[in-house]
């Protein structure tokens, strides 16, 4: 009987896991039902931006999901690691989301316009040729990589794999150092280099993975250790720190990245970016007295449309620019790194503001509730960034798990020596 | 010289003009076809461009892609309003040079097929109208060769459709002529073979019927 019981309790516990997993996240968090049920229905809804907005034959995925907007690079690559995941939760028919994956991947090897394997940042959808007199652009192209290198690890010993390194192992990240140890952020035919480096803290860890670990035109670790590494406390959170203090900077390359066991002489980039989310929400509500907005339900300081166009808003650390917008991405992409407050948050904007934030393809990207504004539409790399990062949390951390397990994103570990003392590979 | 210049360019009317509409029809509808092709593509493309809604469109987007530029740039070096204001317009000066290049592109892409199959059927048409005047030289030849091997028995036909069916029968009454002399002096010597005055008498006059360069 004591048998009977031990067992059934182990059956319980299991299927508990199996119903909620964890993700080992910074803290101890149970997820109930209800809200389970919300962050899933929040994630299906955000995947369809990508079937929706993506080009039936090229599949390239438009910018925003504004009439006339342009494809851009980065959508496409959160849209290739999205159907990927859309097949594996079965919310599109597996050889339909395969047989677009290969269309998409072949569409970029042998159609998009691209200048050293890096991809012009804006490109007609349909023509798959530059818009916009737009820069051959490092961190898009990095953010493509990283979506078709998902991808691959989702279908290995296919076409889609052997396209997706092909596309990997074009890119020429020498290229585009200029001579420098930094990384330059793009290139225009007509002008050449940008003047801009990626030289301080921000989203261009993805492209130190891929650069240092490409197995074609590996960059040295001189790289990894030339950028400014700018820290500064906020309300008793000590963050490295990326210039706007925008939250997309610390979630865009974790979306793919786990550092939970990676240690950059003495620093964590989980808990860095864990304690810039709890930076970026304490530094909304210090201001809440300014801003309707603003509570401890809902924050989210993040590059976003607001008002008046498009900024770089955030929090401080960093320049800390706010005018009572909040992006909803925002908090829902911090949810591995703050899984109690981000929940709440969603649970919050969807209970409350669903009728003018919430439609087709879930939450909107932002809203200023002291304008009385509500953005109308959704932006393509907000959209893949919640998409991911719901998949990690609810996933058992299933994207990490993926990217980690290449080869180059190894590579890069050993070269900059990351791998936290006590911990392994695969731990 | 001036007794050789052409004082009527039409020898044949009905020919000539014919030829004419063979020649000019055709080069009428290739003309048109690309007038038309490039008219409605060019044009057709340039409404939809610059029509209210895309325009609007695209100043959103210029605007937008200014402020993703401007928002990656760190405080210190982010641009002021005017000059932001010069990069929208510059953005939208480059887009509708694009908006150009794509408009003369795609109207290429659709006129060239159709350019080529026109000239397949010119070819064709050429070789078809060609035809109506290569076969009846050709017949003429044969026929001209069979007559100076001495066959006067032989005759032109010509298709239905072919040129020259006039020709080929003045050419014909023209054969028959020579074919029934030639038959009467045949015949005169057969009936006369015992009466040589006889034969000598009826030939020459026979024979005074034809008109020839060794008259005296």
């Amino acid at each position: 009987m004591a048998t009977f019981k031990r067992s059934r309790f182990w059956a319980l516990f299991l299927a508990g896991c199996l119903l909620f997993p964890a993700v080992a996240p910074a803290e101890d968090f149970s997820l109930n039902p209800q809200d389970r049920d919300l962050l899933k229905k929040i994630q299906k809804d955000t995947f369809y931006y990508f079937t929706r907005m993506s080009d039936k034959e090229t599949g390239l995925t438009r910018d925003s999901s504004r009439p006339g907007s342009p494809a851009s690079i980065a959508a496409t690559g959160f849209s290739l690691a999205a159907l990927a995941i859309g097949a594996s939760n079965k919310w599109v028919p597996e050889e339909w989301a395969y047989e677009a994956l290969r269309k998409t991947l072949k569409n970029l090897l042998t159609k998009a316009q691209h200048e050293h394997g890096f991809f012009y940042h804006f490109l007609d959808p349909r023509s798959s040729r530059r818009v916009w007199a737009s820069e051959a652009s490092s961190i898009d192209t990095a953010l493509l990589v990283a979506g078709a290198l998902v991808a691959a690890q989702y279908y290995p010993g296919t076409d889609i794999e052997r396209m997706a390194h092909e596309l990997y192992n074009r890119v020429d990240w020498q290229w585009m150092q200029n001579g420098n140890d930094l990384v330059c952020m793009g290139w225009k035919p007509e002008s050449g280099f940008l003047p801009y480096y990626w030289d301080t803290y921000n989203e261009h860890l993805i492209i130190q993975a891929l650069a240092i670990g490409s197995p074609t035109h590996a960059i040295g670790r001189n790289a990894w250790n030339a950028w400014q590494r700018l820290e500064d406390d906020y309300n008793g959170h000590h963050v490295v720190y990326g210039n706007s203090g925008s939250l997309f900077m610390y979630q865009f390359p974790q979306a793919f990245i786990d550092f939970r066991n990676l240690d950059d002489a003495g620093v964590n980039y989980f808990t860095n970016s864990r304690e810039a989310a709890l930076a970026n929400r304490d530094y909304s509500l210090a201001v809440r007295h300014l801003h309707k907005g603003y509570s401890e339900f809902s924050w989210g300081l993040s590059a976003s449309l607001g008002p008046g166009g498009y900024k770089a808003y955030g929090a401080k650390p960093g320049e800390g620019l706010e005018d009572g917008t909040i992006a909803p991405y925002a908090a829902l992409s911090s949810i591995v790194f703050t899984p109690k407050e981000s929940v709440a948050t969603a649970r919050f904007f969807f209970d409350q503001y669903a009728n003018d934030l919430y439609s087709h393809f879930g939450f909107k990207d932002s809203f200023n509730l002291d304008k009385h504004w509500w953005a109308g539409e959704y932006i393509g790399i907000d959209q893949g960034v919640t998409l991911l990062m719901l998949e990690n949390f609810l996933n058992d951390g299933i994207i990490w798990k993926k990217f980690m397990d290449l080869e180059a994103v190894k590579k890069w570990i050993e070269v900059c020596k990351l791998r936290a003392k006590g911990t392994t590979p695969s731990s | 010289m001036a007794a050789n210049q052409r004082k009527n360019f039409f020898i044949n009317k009905p020919l000539q003009i014919r030829f004419m509409l063979y020649l000019t029809l055709p080069v009428m509808i290739i003309t048109t076809v690309i007038m038309v092709g490039l008219y409605i593509g060019i044009w057709g493309n340039m409404l939809d461009a610059f029509s209210n809604e895309r325009v609007r469109n695209d100043l959103l987007t210029a605007s937008r892609l200014t402020e993703y530029e401007n928002a990656r740039l760190p405080e210190g070096q982010q641009e002021s309003s005017t000059l932001r204001f010069f990069k929208q317009a510059e953005k939208l000066s480059a887009r509708q040079r694009e908006v150009f290049k794509d408009i003369l592109d795609d109207t290429n892409k659709k006129i060239i097929p159709k350019f080529m199959l026109l000239l397949v059927f010119m070819a064709w048409g050429t070789v078809f109208i060609s035809h109506k005047i290569a076969g009846p030289f050709f017949r003429f030849s044969a026929t001209l060769e069979e007559v100076t091997k001495g066959n006067m028995r032989v005759r032109i036909h010509l298709r239905k459709k072919d040129e020259g069916r006039s020709i080929a029968a003045r050419f014909n009454k023209t054969l028959a002529f020579l074919d029934d002399t030639f038959s009467q002096i045949k015949s005169i010597i057969r009936e006369n073979d015992s009466n040589r005055d006889q034969m000598a008498a009826k030939l020459k006059e026979e024979l005074s019927k034809i008109k020839t360069s060794g008259d005296v």
